[in-house]
């Protein structure tokens, strides 16, 4: 049984990196409002975002916040790789959203593939952003990268909540999401939104890896646990709901991390999929469909 | 009966050259012309199935098709949707097309997006032909009764400003008067120099409004007449007047 303290410990643990999980289903949402793709590369923003922070960093030993500020662009303009090379080709071939789906899985293992080849198979990391700590409040340790976890994706869904509400670009976005032949007649360019799309989920992608590397190692396989728990996210929130992404995220990685620290670090995995088993289940459409929607009907 | 556009002098505000459109092996749209003058309205009138929304739809480039398309003679038959719009082709799909989960207010932000600077005074302008838009502005689209929903609709493609509006059965699922009342804006946009090229069931109504007519028949255009000549088209006007 464990103590008190191992629960809070535990606790804190899961909101650390269920924020990051969170980040990535918000990723997985941005895109599938705006395409109806379901991307399965969106892991490996997560990878590039640590390695190739943690590469400017050890090669060319410039600052960390130039380092944060260079890396966010160049996984950003990956994302816009893949949509050009991969995702519009499809689409104008007619190909089904199924076979685009497929092909982004493709991508994600072909990613790893080049990334493991380029910078082979060590695990990296790199210190965390503020040193010292970590802060002791009773028997319970928080590590300051867990504060830098928690205001960066705080700051980060607070924007994106304006860029969503407030700007013509996340506007638009949403539109498009929402009825895209009408979001077309009314002389938003389709093509280019989703383009917008890919590289704004790629950004948040990195931003997450570039915040959770220092917490953990990262390594050309790390893509694909972030993504497959993101989507976990992503669904327990209600697919295509950011704030429900986040949410989902949230919850689990408290509930993994309950579940290592109760039954053992090989229930991690069970634990998340028997709650999203359980969740779509009672609530098909994810938790936090029915938020959002109370339609003033008079 | 079908008037080529050349032969009126006048150059049209829109003109399509043998448009056709299909869907897989069917062809839904067989080659067809028509043109829309400068301030005119036109009406499409024809059975269900006849083709009238893939007219619509193949003018708007919403589904792919052939032939050409001129607006103000100048050849956009490459252009895309989104392009066509940038040139005040503006149309209000069947079934309104609205974003239902974002707001009144923000649908009609969104029908500015090619106009952004202009936002405030487009939306003044809506709100006094639909006052009703403005004690609703909070509200979620997919929430507006059907009337106000078309409303919106409508509203929503004002904010574009557009050169030449396309309507597809506006009056759909309306109640009469609400229906007379939607189609009587159109006049109002109209006298303002609007050019609208109208799809309607009701067609009392809209070949009331109409300077022109369409009759289009198993996908494709057979007749083109003034209004007042369709009551001497003794089966048109028992088909259509009744």
């Amino acid at each position: 049984m464990p103590s008190l303290v191992e629960f809070l410990q535990s606790i804190v643990n899961g909101v650390g990196v269920g924020l990051i999980y969170g980040l990535v289903g918000i990723g997985f949402c941005v895109i599938y409002n705006a395409s109806g793709i379901v991307n399965f590369a969106q892991g490996v923003f997560v990878m590039l975002g640590g390695m190739v922070c943690e590469t400017l960093l050890s090669q060319l030993g410039i600052p960390l916040i130039v380092a944060v500020v260079l890396t966010i662009p160049l996984v950003a303009i990956s994302g816009i790789v893949m949509e050009l090379a991969i995702v519009r080709p499809m689409m104008h071939r007619g190909a089904t959203l199924f076979a685009i789906i497929l092909a982004t899985l493709a991508a994600q293992i072909m990613i790893e593939r080049i990334t493991l080849l380029t910078f082979g198979d060590r695990p990296r990391t790199y210190h965390e952003f503020t040193t010292g700590g970590p802060l002791k409040i009773g028997d319970v340790a928080i590590g300051y990268q867990l504060f830098w976890i928690l205001g960066c994706g705080a700051l980060l869904v607070l924007l994106l909540w304006l860029f969503f509400t407030r700007t013509r670009t996340g506007r638009a976005l949403r539109a498009c999401s929402q009825n895209r032949e009408a979001a077309q007649l009314l002389g938003i360019p389709v093509a280019r939104m989703m383009l917008i799309a890919f590289a704004l989920s790629a950004a948040l992608g990195a931003i997450a890896g570039i915040l959770v590397t220092p917490t953990q190692y990262t390594a050309y396989n790390v893509g694909t646990p972030f993504g497959v728990n993101g989507f976990i996210a992503a669904i327990i929130g209600g697919f295509g709901r950011a704030g429900g992404a986040l949410a989902g995220g949230l919850l689990l990685g408290v509930l993994q991390a309950l579940a290592i620290v109760a039954l053992g670090a090989g229930f991690k995995n069970v634990a998340a999929l028997s709650f999203l088993l359980v969740v779509l289940l009672f609530f098909p459409n994810g938790l936090f469909a029915g938020f959002g929607k109370s339609a003033k009907a008079h | 009966m079908s008037v080529p556009a050349s032969d009126k002098g006048n150059v049209p505000l829109l003109e399509a050259r043998d448009i056709s459109a299909s869907y897989g092996q069917v062809q839904a749209l067989k080659p067809t012309s028509l043109h829309i003058a400068e301030g005119e309205l036109v009406t499409i009138l024809g059975p269900n199935g006849a083709g009238k929304t893939t007219l619509m739809r193949a003018l708007t480039r919403l589904t792919a098709s052939k032939g050409n398309l001129f607006f103000r003679g100048e050849d956009i038959t490459g252009l895309s949707t989104h392009r066509l719009a940038r040139r005040g082709i503006i149309m209000v799909q069947e079934g309104r097309g609205l974003f239902p989960q974002m707001s009144v207010r923000e649908n009609l932000v969104i029908g500015a997006f090619l106009h952004s600077a202009e936002t405030d005074a487009q939306m003044t302008s809506v709100f006094e032909l639909f006052p009703r838009l403005k004690e609703r502005l909070d509200q979620l689209a997919g929430s507006l009764s059907g009337g106000e929903q078309q409303m919106l609709a409508i509203g929503r493609a004002l904010m574009a400003k557009p050169q030449l509006l396309m309507l597809d059965e506006p009056s759909l699922g309306l109640a009469p008067r609400v229906a007379f009342e939607i189609l009587g804006t159109l006049r109002e946009l109209n006298r303002r120099g609007i050019g609208i090229l109208l799809v309607e069931q009701k067609a009392p109504l809209a070949l009331k409004l109409a300077q022109r007519v369409y009759v289009i028949a198993l996908g494709k255009i057979v007749a083109e007449l003034k209004t007042d000549e369709i009551k001497s088209h003794h089966d048109l006007a028992r088909y259509y007047l009744h």
